[in-house]
């Protein structure tokens, strides 16, 4: 178990101009459960390889447990990794691949084998020590790569989207066993991912990157209720956060044709941004009148819920609408809409960041 | 069914003509050139398996198969170290002018052997090295070195690199990866380099010709020229030598494409 402090850390590819890491700052405490979260090419990757120590680093400073580790080979950072590949050596066993790490270490043979049967038999291996990666289903190779880091004990666990490889069905199963174990091991661990839905439901915080840069650090609810900005409120959450061009005119936020009773900002001409589960379909016994009529486009039913895609007079894009499973709306319906204020959020225009 | 008749036509015409002329030389190695002179595709009547024995003991071949022996299996012993080390950096490392150096390696290919083999003399005989076994062997290890290279690289450049990293997490250094990592998987690929040199220089006449002059140091197929003399062909004798020379090729190709298969079907790198 250790600590991670990331202070401005910076990447540069040789040769290339833009930073692929731009001064990134990330505290991970102890036994700290962190994610990083972005689109490809963000630079999520390549700071988790830094902190591997598979990168060299172009600036910034790294420590482990308050050492500084910059110049520290991989080998020496008493970390361990999980790959998106898995990275099984393919010419060992389940066996060796286990024990290949241990070995280099120079444990006693009793030990290692006394540490791998552990393992194995906690991740449900015992069967397959002797099968060669190439005989194992996805799942099981996954378990294969969790279990060499796990044998290792290390001070810190790296995962780089380690569950994308896999169907969605494991995925889901394999989203349960990683939080178990991290809550059963008390690790600190850096999970690398593109999926929002494994970061809101496995990380106790989140670090949303985007172009290199952090955007937002936070535990996962907090971030999604409170993005830092436009960016954050788009890629968290599905549908994401709609984002609608709008201006304040005497005391009323203009929003297509719509008069919203905001708080008046600085700023003229916000970005109005609201979830799709924000937006209500007015009914009866709502008090009030419907914010604005929005004629539908498309219904998605879910089961769960229904997804109205909505067009409103005077808004540019369309709009989503995440209504209850029982909603009666047709497409070319007109439907009266009521919008949650308390949850909605304005963003500048001109730095997208929330107001 | 058609098809599986005309794929039969075609597999026995093709063994036909892959298997029959290496028949041919079997039958005319247990028979005396007077005999093949009387009819060249005639049946063996007496199996003169003494001809081994005559070319082996009485015809130098014993110190024409050792010489082949060591100058070949301590060339390809190199090639494979060389080679799988030079394409484990090309493939695995970026430095700079890697693709360079790859490049002027790799064109080496290109230039016919005669046009090498005068220069190649030139740096024997400076080097003293010229009629002597090391020489031929540091001058077979030149020439199949790029071919080496190029199989190797394409092969250790399609190991993905996360396996790398791992074994770098593993605790295991660049010299221990290439060794415990990148070897063994690359297995199949210097298998298929080990039959391609070993069967290649084996088979190597040009540059021993030229290079090599003491009888004592002759390599094998310079030993089956031997029955070439400037007024008859010892036909017999000749086919009796090739049998014998054929012999390790086919132990080599027998027990390097087995490890061969084996490697291509349990490889499967992901």
């Amino acid at each position: 178990m250790a600590a991670v402090s990331i202070k401005n850390l910076s990447k540069r590819y040789p040769g290339a101009e833009a930073l692929a890491v731009d001064s990134v700052s990330l505290e991970v405490a102890h036994g700290e459960f962190m994610v990083l979260l972005g689109p490809s090419g963000c630079g999520k990757s390549t700071t988790l390889r830094m902190v591997a120590g598979l990168e060299s680093i172009s600036g910034g400073e790294l420590a482990i447990d308050g050492k500084r580790v910059n110049d520290v080979p991989a080998k020496d950072r008493d970390i361990a990794m999980v790959f998106q590949s898995y990275a099984l050596y393919p010419h060992m066993s389940v066996y060796d691949n286990l024990a290949f790490g241990l070995r280099r270490r120079d444990f006693a043979a009793a030990e290692i084998e006394r540490r791998v049967r552990e393992v194995a038999s906690t991740l449900g291996l015992g069967e397959l020590l002797k099968r060669k990666p190439h005989a194992l289903s996805g799942g099981q190779r996954q378990r294969v790569a969790l279990g060499r880091a796990i044998v290792r004990d290390p001070k810190v666990f790296l995962f780089d989207e380690p569950l994308s490889n896999l169907d969605a069905a494991l995925r889901v199963g394999m989203r349960g066993e990683l939080i178990k174990l991290h809550h059963r091991l008390g690790a600190t661990m850096i999970y690398v991912t593109h999926d929002q839905v494994e970061a809101m439901t496995m990380g106790d915080r989140i670090c949303i990157m985007n172009g290199g840069k952090v955007v937002q650090i936070g535990a996962p609810l907090e971030v999604y209720r409170r993005p830092a900005d436009t960016f954050v409120a788009s890629f968290l959450g599905s549908p994401p956060t709609n984002l609608i061009p709008s201006r304040f005119n005497s005391d009323a936020l203009h929003v297509g044709e719509a008069r919203l009773p905001m708080q008046r900002s600085s700023v003229e001409n916000p970005i109005f941004g609201i979830r799709p589960e924000d937006i209500r379909i007015h009914s009866g016994i709502d008090s009030g009148a419907p914010h604005a009529h929005g004629e539908v486009l498309a219904v998605e039913p879910l089961g769960a819920e229904t997804l109205l895609r909505v067009r409103l007079a005077g808004v540019a894009g369309d709009v989503m609408v995440r209504g209850p499973r029982s909603v009666a709306a047709k497409v070319g319906d007109r439907v009266p809409l009521a919008y949650d204020l308390a949850s909605a959020h304005l963003f500048d225009p001109a730095t997208q960041k929330r107001i | 069914m058609l098809s599986r008749a005309f794929l039969f036509v075609v597999v026995a015409l093709y063994t036909v003509f892959a298997a029959g002329p290496f028949l041919w030389v079997a039958t005319m190695s247990v028979r005396t050139t007077t005999e093949i002179s009387r009819d060249h595709y005639a049946w063996p009547e007496i199996w003169h398996w003494e001809k081994f024995s005559i070319a082996w003991f009485k015809s130098n071949y014993q110190v024409y198969f050792e010489n082949s022996l060591l100058v070949v299996v301590s060339a390809v012993i190199v090639l494979t170290v060389i080679g799988s080390m030079a394409a484990h950096c090309f493939a695995r490392y970026r430095f700079r002018a890697n693709r360079l150096l790859y490049f002027i390696i790799f064109s080496a290919i290109i230039f016919p052997p005669q046009i090498t083999i005068i220069s190649m003399f030139q740096i024997l005989v400076q080097y003293g090295l010229y009629n002597s076994l090391p020489g031929l062997t540091l001058v077979y290890i030149a020439i199949q070195l790029p071919l080496t290279v190029y199989i190797l690289e394409s092969f250790f450049a399609r190991i993905p690199a996360d396996l790398f990293d791992a074994a770098r997490i593993d605790g295991y250094s660049e010299w221990q990866i290439f060794w415990k990592v990148s070897l063994p998987i690359a297995l199949p690929a210097i298998s298929t380099t080990v039959i391609l040199n070993f069967i290649l220089l084996w088979n190597e006449f040009l540059y021993a010709v030229v290079l090599i002059t003491d009888e004592a140091k002759r390599t094998l197929p310079l030993g089956i020229q031997r029955f070439i003399g400037d007024t008859m062909y010892d036909v017999g004798m000749i086919a009796t030598g090739l049998m014998i020379a054929i012999i390790p090729v086919v132990l080599i190709y027998a027990f390097f494409s087995e490890k061969l298969i084996q490697g291509m079907t349990a490889g499967a790198v992901k």
